[in-house]
């Protein structure tokens, strides 16, 4: 009951300060706004248009992989000179062009090293990454075959020496199986075209964000353990017939009804400015907002308890969000990361907190869909609570 | 005394490391006394009010507040203390009722009863008009009321009050120190620190005199005049002192203790009414350029250098400056 009062008390604090909601509310809508801006507009991507830099004489590896790459609606392909499409890609009239080199077959028929080129206007970074990947597939499995047949090549010729007219059959069978899993995948990857089909960057980043801002609000809150012990308050309550627990447990509730104001208002704002539609399942997001925001109090609260002061929370605090953030992706599109580099941002809250959101935006996943995220984030929170209240019991002298 | 007393202390130890903060104090106060506990900055006031309002818990010995140890019965002994902190223990960004409202909270009071004892308070500490005000737009001595009104909430039998008048100018002082007289009449035992000699002199029945962690000396303010032996003090402003001849002022037999200060010098007399003309000859005749020369009777003053050979206000000067 006391450390029902010691909650409200902190939220009425809270809500008074102008600041505080500035941080809360302003800061990640306006943030996604200018995330928005920069990407030109982008989103709800109807064609993707691009050049296709290649000699004339490319032969059948190069029709094949302009065959692939304009085979889907969304892309716009023309051929062009290397000239020309520097040019237009500079000038911001095409978002890429894809450059493939002369003598491309007998690189790929020999093993040696080529390099297909993709130009990108970084200011359509977007429509120039779908492109991007659209190439690294084709190159992968182009690679993959090339690798395969000279496997095959060298068996067959140990035995007896193949004749040309053969060697080119046989490549020719080669390409054309090639092709056809080009066109009909036998395994289908999870493609990552599907989602960039309808990539909405309003819809990518606002969860990043809120996420982002979630944990500063949650630092800024936690912060305040030490800002009544500096004040005197803290003391206070000690000398009151209250139990310590009970002074924390307020703390952390206050914290998170706090939290979970913000995340809920934050999806409604991103709604009613952006038209971001956070699922078909409302139900899935309101739990996975309210993992959320117990992941973040509770993160925000071990940052607190292992600092020292108030100001040690806030510096610590925030190299340890915006390294989290960018490890994460709570910035940026870590999909196009290394897979190493993905593979350290699961070990941060933000990465399963805007994976989860993600799931819900992009994906229409359920609650069942989302069940990782949630594993992960509450067992991440329950040991970040009781991290945090070890610390805190330990600093009581 | 036979009662039981309201505060008993035995012992009371706190460490701090190598440091001993509090060391080895013992004292006891009775119902209805205004007990004050003087000394300069870093003595141990607040650690032993702390240790008493079970904030930080003792390194040895024991404390217990109507026959309640604070140790082992802290919640029961907490719902008995009105803590009034050294520093604004308030929250800045709300207003004095909300704070009371809080505080009242958090000693038990609900509804209606917590609301009637807030406007009450708020009319004790003459602060109706500014309730629904912020403490952040309050004066220095405003703040310092509501600090205290929060301490009376739930009618605690025994308030402890931690040098509640620091850095307050002197009217708010002394309506403060009214304050404190009057809850005492109503009944209120008062534990009050304080590094102002006049303070403890004004209102305490009783005063323990604290200095590096230990209690030098107990008593009511006469019984410490008379414990030191002196039957007067004499108070000289001056400049151009040196050592040598403040020894050799000390070293008189009527003379018990001779100490120096920024602007002059204190000598505790024991005996010999004709001693005045001895020291004003020897100050001039060393070249000393005397301003006043003030005869009074002891005081706590005097007990503390009796004490300690340095006075509590140079101390007090010292550690300011420190700070
Ligand atoms: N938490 C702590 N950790 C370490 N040392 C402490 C702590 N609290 C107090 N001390 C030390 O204990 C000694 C007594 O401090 P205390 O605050 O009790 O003095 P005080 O008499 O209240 O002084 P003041 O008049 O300045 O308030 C000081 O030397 C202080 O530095
Ligand atoms: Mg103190």
């Amino acid at each position: 009951m006391k450390a029902l009062h010691i909650a409200l008390k902190d939220l009425r604090m809270r809500l008074r300060d102008r600041n505080t909601l500035v941080m809360m509310l302003l800061l990640p809508v306006g943030m996604t706004a200018i995330i928005g801006f920069a990407f030109g507009g982008e989103s709800g991507i109807s064609t993707v248009e691009f050049l296709l830099v290649a000699p004339e004489e490319g032969g059948f590896l190069v029709d094949a992989a302009a065959g692939f790459l304009s085979q889907h609606e969304l892309f716009d392909v023309e051929r062009a000179s290397e000239e020309e499409a520097r040019r237009a890609v500079a000038d911001g009239e095409r978002s890429a062009a894809v450059m493939i080199p002369e003598g491309l077959v007998d690189s790929f028929l020999s093993g040696t090293p080529a390099e297909v080129r993709v130009l990108r206007d970084p200011a359509s970074s977007i429509k120039a990454g779908i492109i991007q990947s659209m190439v690294e597939q084709v190159v992968s499995s182009v690679s993959a075959g090339s690798a395969l047949g000279r496997g095959v090549f060298e068996t067959l010729d140990k035995d007896e020496p193949l004749s040309d007219s053969e060697q080119l059959a046989l490549w020719g069978w080669m390409f054309m199986w090639m092709r056809d899993a080009w066109t009909e995948p036998p395994v289908s990857l999870d493609t990552a075209d599907a989602d960039t089909v309808d990539f909405d960057v309003h819809a990518y980043f606002a969860p990043g964000f809120a996420v982002l801002f979630l944990l500063f609000t949650m630092l800024t809150s936690a912060k305040t353990i030490h800002e009544e012990r500096e004040s005197g308050t803290y003391g206070r309550l000690m000398a009151a017939p209250l139990s310590e627990t009970s002074i924390i447990a307020g703390k952390m509730l206050g914290s998170y009804v706090l939290a979970a104001l913000q995340i809920l208002t934050l999806i409604a704002l991103g709604s009613l400015f952006f038209g971001i539609e956070w699922g078909s399942h409302p139900g899935a997001t309101v739990v996975m907002a309210l993992v959320t925001a117990a992941g973040a109090t509770s993160l925000a609260m071990l940052i607190a308890a292992a600092a020292r002061t108030g100001r040690q929370t806030d510096n610590v605090g925030t190299a340890f969000i915006l390294v989290m953030s960018l490890l994460g992706g709570s910035m940026w599109p870590i999909e196009q990361a290394p897979e190493a580099f993905q593979r350290f941002g699961r070990f941060t809250f933000n990465y399963w907190a805007h994976g989860g959101f993600k799931k819900l935006i992009f994906d229409d996943a359920g609650l069942a869909g989302i069940t990782q995220e949630i594993a992960i984030i509450s067992a991440m929170s329950a040991v970040f609570v009781v991290l945090a209240v070890l610390l805190l019991a330990r600093r009581r002298a | 005394m036979s009662v039981e007393p309201i505060i008993r202390v035995r012992n009371l130890v706190k460490r701090y490391g190598e440091l001993v903060a509090v060391d080895a104090v013992s004292f006891e106060v009775a119902k209805g006394e205004i007990f004050g506990l003087l000394g300069p900055n870093g003595a141990g006031k607040t650690t032993i009010i702390s240790i008493l309002s079970c904030i930080t818990s003792p390194t040895s010995g024991s404390a217990s507040i109507s026959g309640i140890d604070v140790v082992t019965d802290s919640l029961t002994a907490r719902s008995r203390i009105g803590v009034v902190p050294q520093e604004i223990a308030l929250y800045a960004t709300l207003s004095a009722r909300e704070n009371l409202m809080f505080w009242g909270r958090m000693y038990g009071l609900r509804d209606r009863t917590l609301a009637r004892r807030v406007d009450e308070l708020l009319d004790v500490v003459q602060l109706s008009d500014r309730a629904s005000n912020r403490i952040d737009t309050f004066s220095g001595g405003m703040k310092r009321r509501i600090n205290i009104a929060a301490g009376l909430l739930h009618r605690p039998d025994v308030l402890f009050l931690d040098e509640p008048t620091v850095g307050i100018d002197p009217s708010t002082r002394r309506s403060i120190l009214d304050l404190v007289k009057k809850l005492n009449t109503e009944g209120l035992t008062v534990l009050y620190t304080t590094h102002y000699l006049e303070e403890a002199e004004f209102l305490c029945d009783r005063v323990g005199i604290v200095d590096k962690g230990k209690m030098i000396a107990v008593g009511t303010r006469d019984e410490l005049t008379e414990s030191i032996g002196a039957t007067g003090v004499i108070e000289v402003r001056a400049d151009g002192l040196d050592d040598a001849v403040v020894d050799w002022l000390a070293s008189l037999p009527e003379i018990s203790q001779a100490a120096r200060s920024d602007d002059g010098l204190t000598l505790n007399v024991v005996r010999g009414a004709n001693l005045l003309p001895t020291v004003v000859d020897r100050l001039t005749s060393s070249g000393v350029d005397i301003h006043s020369v003030d005869v009074t009777v002891p005081n706590l003053e005097s007990v503390f250098l009796h004490l300690t050979g340095k006075r509590l206000d140079e101390e007090n000067d010292e550690n300011n400056r420190r700070d």
